[in-house]
């Protein structure tokens, strides 16, 4: 071998690595190392800016104190909950439907689809309007006649956070739908037919057969949806601002304004620590079975 | 031809040279709303009539929280601005840190200490340090009602809160709107603080608001004023949630609702559509047996830097600021009064004066205290619990005891 290929063999074993490493080295410092100071910052006594005395556990205590914060993880839980069952459902529904070789599919997919190229900010300002009971649906439902019509949940505390996965839903059950479609197309015919030869009916062909099939796209649309989930916190300023009150506080907002306003950097780290966690409690295991999965395989 | 050519040198060499032996500053603010941009060009002009340039650096948005977090990464990367606009603590907390130019030495000279009322100083100095020029003061606590729907329904200004619930249930029951307002903490946070002053005397405001006296905070004094709270939220329409403090103004201008609780920020949405104090709206503050002026300031602080040419910039700008001609000029625009108590209201509308009038009144009363709400009153951490309870118990269905509780257990809590 001549010293030449020798040096290009060379640079062809370091030349990805060296493409890579100044992202590597941005997203080290930039997540990983900020993700280690938030934790620092997380157990000292910071308030207004940052200092570097220790006291132990007391912020995630004083956050667990705070009612403010249990409203946040409350909110989070059942919006998270609601919103990938209840888009996961609808768009799977929808997919099905259009899969029956009905007419005008194309512009009906187009339809659906739309909500997804608005942002969060002009789905929460729309139905910001559409229902508040001065303005929207129930406006339009008691001039019809139907006076005794209520429709006021964004009004209502203890029914606002409902308002925001309707919201939320409407957007992004659309897209649900596009990726089952797809995954729909991509069924091979013959094993439909052959089921029917057998004399499966129609619901127990989807059921046992097409369902089962589609666990791939339905693998994809649960992560995309549960990271639209958790960056969502823009839906929520534009819906209600965390309102009523604070009843449609989320961990994010409850973050931001604890570190940025409220001179609670402490606190605010620790939120943000124990956000981390959660997510990484859902992420690490699904990780996990993943990789091994593609280890055994 | 070389006359031009002579004019067009000296304009390209001289304004440049001219600048450089000045100095230029860099100010950092987040007002950006028109008249807010009106009311600073009056600062502007002045520093430049010395011989400055002033670098406008606008950071708008948050009520200045965006702003705030410009500036810690400026100072964290060793760059602070010239001057930074300071709202409540925030001036005191950066000189805490030691990063804030001491005015003492112009505050000596121009007898600053003597022209503001003794209430201000906290926020504008720290130790023996003077380190920052206030500009204006807006009144947090007025009422702004339409005239016409006061005098068609005969009711007169009211003298107590229970004559303000019973106006506004005599309007509800002749289907007009009594009290228009969003539900965004800080809008029930006005009415809150007002609240605190206004049922239980402004002693009972330095006790809570201010010194965060257990006792206090958890006496029935605290749970009547949750009560009137709960029957204010009464004279309130279902359609409030989402609503802009300048959608609630426009509510009271077009004869849809009575009355808004808002500082006197909201008097420019009624003068723009050219109505006059008095004659179409009517001004008062919240009725209470003391009348309580509840103030928020805007101050300039100087950020401390070797940059020679900046340091006389910053002296300038000061000056300039706490000059009683600007202070007029700037707070005729901006609607607020001068921050300097010495400074005379003659030209200003009569709501202005009004709270002139009153503001000399407070001092003497010691009713004179700081906004809460805004940040003039207890630390951050502390006023956003008040403002969590008292907007949990405005929208919800809490009792008075279980809000004083939540209050009591919230405060200590971040202590």
């Amino acid at each position: 071998m001549s010293a030449s290929t020798r040096m290009s063999s060379r640079l062809a074993a370091w030349l990805p690595r060296l493409v890579v490493a100044p992202s590597l080295l941005v997203v080290i410092v930039a997540v990983y190392l900020f993700i280690l100071w938030t934790g620092l910052i997380s157990v000292t006594s910071s308030k207004f800016v940052p200092t570097y005395d220790f006291v132990g556990l007391e912020q995630y205590v004083r956050l667990w104190a705070t009612p403010r914060w249990h409203t946040a993880v409350a909110n989070l839980f059942i919006f998270s909950a609601l919103f990938l069952a209840l888009s996961t459902g609808l768009g799977l529904l929808m997919a099905i439907l259009l899969d029956q070789n009905i007419r005008a599919e194309g512009a009906l997919r187009a339809i659906y689809l739309y909500p997804m190229a608005l942002s969060f900010i002009v789905t929460g300002t729309a139905w910001k309007w559409i229902m508040n009971p001065g303005l929207g649906i129930q406006r339009v439902v008691n001039d019809l006649g139907w006076t005794d019509f209520r429709f006021d949940w964004i009004t209502n505390p203890d029914m606002a956070i409902y308002t925001v996965v309707v919201a939320g839903v409407w957007q992004s059950s659309g897209f649900a739908m596009a990726i089952f479609l797809a995954g729909l197309r991509g069924i091979d015919n013959s094993v439909i037919k052959a089921a029917q030869i057998e004399g499966a009916t129609l619901p127990l062909i989807y059921r046992q057969i097409i369902i089962p099939m589609l666990r791939p796209a339905m693998l994809s649309v649960i992560v995309l949806l549960s990271y639209i989930a958790i960056k969502s916190f823009d839906l929520v300023l534009a819906l209600t601002n965390g309102g009523p009150g604070t009843a449609t506080e989320l961990p994010s907002t409850f973050m931001f304004s604890a570190t940025f306003r409220r001179n609670q950097m402490g606190v605010g780290a620790a939120s943000a620590v124990m956000m981390l966690m959660t997510v990484a409690a859902i992420i690490i295991p699904y990780l996990y079975s993943e990789l091994r999965e593609k280890n055994d395989g | 031809m070389s006359k031009f050519i002579a004019t067009v040198l000296a304009a390209t060499m001289l304004v440049p040279v001219a600048a450089r032996a000045e100095g230029e500053i860099e100010v950092l603010h987040h007002w950006v709303s028109q008249s807010e941009v009106d009311a600073l060009n009056v600062i502007r002009k002045e520093l430049e009539a010395k011989g400055f340039t002033w670098k406008d650096s606008a950071v708008g948005g948050m009520s200045g929280a965006n702003a705030q977090q410009a500036l810690r990464s400026r100072l964290t990367a060793g760059n602070p601005p010239g001057a930074m606009q300071f709202l409540g603590w925030e001036g005191v907390q950066w000189a805490e840190q030691g990063v804030v130019r001491d005015l003492n030495d112009l505050a000596k000279t121009g007898g600053w200490r003597e022209a503001l009322a003794p209430q201000l100083l906290p926020f504008v100095t720290s130790g023996d340090a003077f380190i920052a020029a206030p500009i204006n003061m807006h009144r947090q606590n007025w009422v702004w009602a339409n005239k016409k729907i006061f005098d068609d329904a005969g009711i007169a200004v009211p003298k107590s809160w229970t004559e303000l619930i019973a106006a506004g249930q005599k309007l509800q029951e002749k289907g007009i709107v009594p009290i228009a307002m969003g539900d965004e903490p800080w809008q029930i946070g006005i009415i809150f603080d007002a609240l605190l002053s206004d049922v239980n005397g402004p002693e009972f405001y330095q006790k809570t608001a201010i010194d965060l006296d257990p006792e206090a905070l958890g006496s029935p004094e605290m749970v009547k004023v949750f009560d009137t709270l709960r029957e204010v939220r009464g004279l309130v329409d279902n359609n409030f949630v989402g609503r802009d403090w300048a959608v609630a103004t426009g509510m009271v201008i077009n004869g849809e609702a009575a009355m808004q609780f808002m500082g006197d920020w909201a008097k420019g949405e009624f003068l723009a559509k050219g109505l006059k104090p008095n004659q179409d709206f009517y001004c008062f503050a919240t009725p209470g047996q003391v009348t309580s002026f509840q103030y928020l300031i805007d101050s300039f602080g100087m950020f401390t830097v070797k940059d020679e040419n900046v340091q006389n910039a910053q002296t300038a700008l000061a000056e300039t600021i706490m000059d009683p001609k600007v202070q007029k000029g700037f707070n005729l625009i901006k609607g607020s009064i001068p921050a300097r108590s010495d400074v005379s209201v003659d030209d200003f509308d009569d709501c202005a004066k009004l709270g002139y009038q009153e503001r000399a009144t407070a001092i003497e009363k010691g009713s004179m205290q700081g906004a809460m709400t805004h940040g003039f009153a207890a630390k951050p951490e502390f006023a956003s619990v008040f403002s969590d309870v008292a907007a949990q118990f405005f929208v919800g269905t809490m009792s008075s005891e279980d809000a004083v509780k939540m209050l009591v257990s919230g405060i200590d809590n971040a202590r």
